[in-house]
């Protein structure tokens, strides 16, 4: 089953028109004094429990904007 | 007349309150991993929890095809274990799994990647694994129904065909390996979900799970694609994004698709079973997701695909969709691991659309691991810690890869 998004400017739009954009996962690491070790890890891993988490999404192939949503992984679908 | 009565497999054992060893997860590398533990290493206190039904997971899903023509000599070597393992274990397990020993031709769509061919029948050979770069007449000679012209978008320049690889049949692995574990006295208990992890002094000591909490010296994170879920319980973080990965069948047609077939290209790979049907898949969504949804949009691109490479199949009718998970590394290699801060706690997760052919070999070297405490050799590529040193294996620089993960 596909499922649909919110886009705050096209409302609840199909997902195959959305970019994947990953976990919200706050401000990027200070540069300053970050070893390679933290730089990886902050690149490449990610906690992903089978719980709602906050995510980026991309309207690509509609308004073209950048947007969070809170999304269940466990169901696909969009939470309020 | 006791012919007549059924016989099981595999019989269910009363859930203990503590095992030496607990398995987290079902599937063929849970299943392999006790497996070995038991018989090859004598400990035999071990239980293997699944949450739904063994099988559940990609190792009742996955589209059953099994080859050893990785990139880096790291995994060449472990798959072609793992590929000359399906005649051992079909002896071992009294089992019949099914090995069609067809081959696999991957197409090459443009010069690049015949070249990538090139060096992948080169690195094979060198390690004694049969692969021969084909030009499009061979291809069309192995696979009578390829559209070789120039008629495609993207033509078909060649290909790499790997003679030892084929498709074994997946419900035949986890049915022959819970037989297996089972008859060395591993406890297999389905419908036992695990919520929770437990640690005393940076110990693991056991799993709180749906049927109570059970107690054990050492836990072996199998868990498929649910691995990152799993994990994320000790709030341990890895490189691993799970993703579904659609597959589907046609309705059967008579025998003329004699080997693998699969094309990066056009993100397809395709076979015909023993029963007729074209299994084919390969399409992945973007999110990170634990569902098995399957979608209308990639069973029209899949028709698209398998239309435009073998017009022959235009017009014949897919009978069913469905997906699993595929757990996604950075450089398309697994990660089996028993150094996670945790003393007892080993993680075999990564293997993304790759976990089906590896599973028995896997499951070997994680008995032996877990059973001694020792990294063994072949293993020492695949450790975590390679992803904060920026030594990824080089995997990605393959052609056998269909998703836009890569
Ligand atoms: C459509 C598709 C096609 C594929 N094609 C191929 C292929 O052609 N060749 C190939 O080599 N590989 C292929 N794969 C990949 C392969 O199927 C997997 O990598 C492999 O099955 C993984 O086996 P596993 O035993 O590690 O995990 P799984 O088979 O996924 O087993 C994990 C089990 O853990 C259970 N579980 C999860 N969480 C918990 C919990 N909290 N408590 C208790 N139990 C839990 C699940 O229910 C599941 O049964 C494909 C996968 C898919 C989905
Ligand atoms: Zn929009």
């Amino acid at each position: 089953m596909t499922f649909r998004l919110t886009c705050p400017v096209c409302g609840k739009r199909d997902v195959y028109e959305f970019t994947f954009g990953g976990q919200e996962r706050g401000p990027r690491p200070e540069q300053q004094g970050l070893s390679a070790e933290e730089h990886f890890r902050w690149t490449q891993f990610r906690l992903i429990p089978n719980e709602p988490q906050e995510e980026w999404w991309y309207h690509g192939q509609g308004c073209g904007v950048w947007f969070k949503t809170t999304r269940d992984p466990g169901t696909n679908r969009e939470v309020e | 007349m006791s012919w007549l009565r059924p016989r099981r497999l595999w019989h269910p054992a009363p859930l203990k309150r503590h095992y030496e060893v607990v398995i987290i997860g079902g599937g063929i590398h849970g299943l392999a991993t006790a497996y070995y533990l038991a018989r090859t290493h004598g400990i035999r206190d071990v239980a293997v929890l699944e949450s739904h039904y063994i099988g559940f997971g990609g190792s009742g899903r996955n589209t059953a095809i099994v080859r050893a023509n990785q990139r880096t000599a790291e995994n060449v070597r472990l798959y072609d274990e793992g590929l000359k393992l399906w005649a051992v274990l079909t002896d071992e397990l009294d089992f019949n799994l099914m090995f069609f020993n067809c081959g696999t031709l991957n197409l090459a769509h443009s010069e690049a990647a015949m070249n990538g061919c090139r060096m992948l029948a080169s690195t094979h050979n060198l390690l004694g694994v049969k692969s021969e770069v084909l030009d499009p007449q061979q291809c069309a000679e192995v696979i009578p129904g390829l559209d070789v012209s120039d008629r495609l978008a993207f033509p078909i320049h060649g290909g790499l065909f790997h003679p030892p690889g084929g498709i074994v049949r997946h419900d035949a692995v986890v049915w022959g390996l819970a037989k297996g574990a089972s008859a060395h006295g591993v406890h297999i208990h389905q419908g036992c979900d695990v919520q929770g992890i437990d640690t005393r002094d940076g110990r693991v000591t056991g799993v709180r799970t749906s049927q109570g909490a059970i107690g054990c010296k050492r836990l072996g994170i199998m868990a498929g694609g649910y691995g990152s879920a799993v994990a994320a319980m000790l709030g341990i973080e890895l490189p691993i994004h799970p993703l579904t990965i659609q597959a589907m069948v046609t309705h059967p047609l008579k025998p003329f698709l004699h080997h693998v077939f699969s094309s990066g290209a056009y993100h397809v790979y395709a076979n015909q079973t023993l029963k007729g049907e074209i299994a084919t898949g390969a399409h992945m969504d973007p999110q990170v997701n634990y569902t098995t949804d399957a979608t209308a949009y990639y069973l029209k691109h899949q028709a698209e695909a398998l239309a435009e490479l073998m017009p022959a199949l235009r017009g014949v009718r897919f009978m069913r969709i469905w997906s699993g998970l595929a757990d996604m590394t950075p450089d398309m290699a697994p990660i089996m691991e028993g150094e996670l801060g945790y003393e007892g706690l080993y993680l075999d997760a990564g293997w993304g659309y790759f976990g089906f052919k590896s599973g028995p070999v896997a499951g070997k070297y994680m008995a032996e691991y877990m059973s001694t405490g020792e990294r063994p050799d072949i293993l020492r590529a695949f450790q975590l810690k390679r992803f904060l040193e920026n030594r990824y294996s080089g995997e990605t620089a393959s052609v056998m890869k269909y998703g836009h993960w890569d």
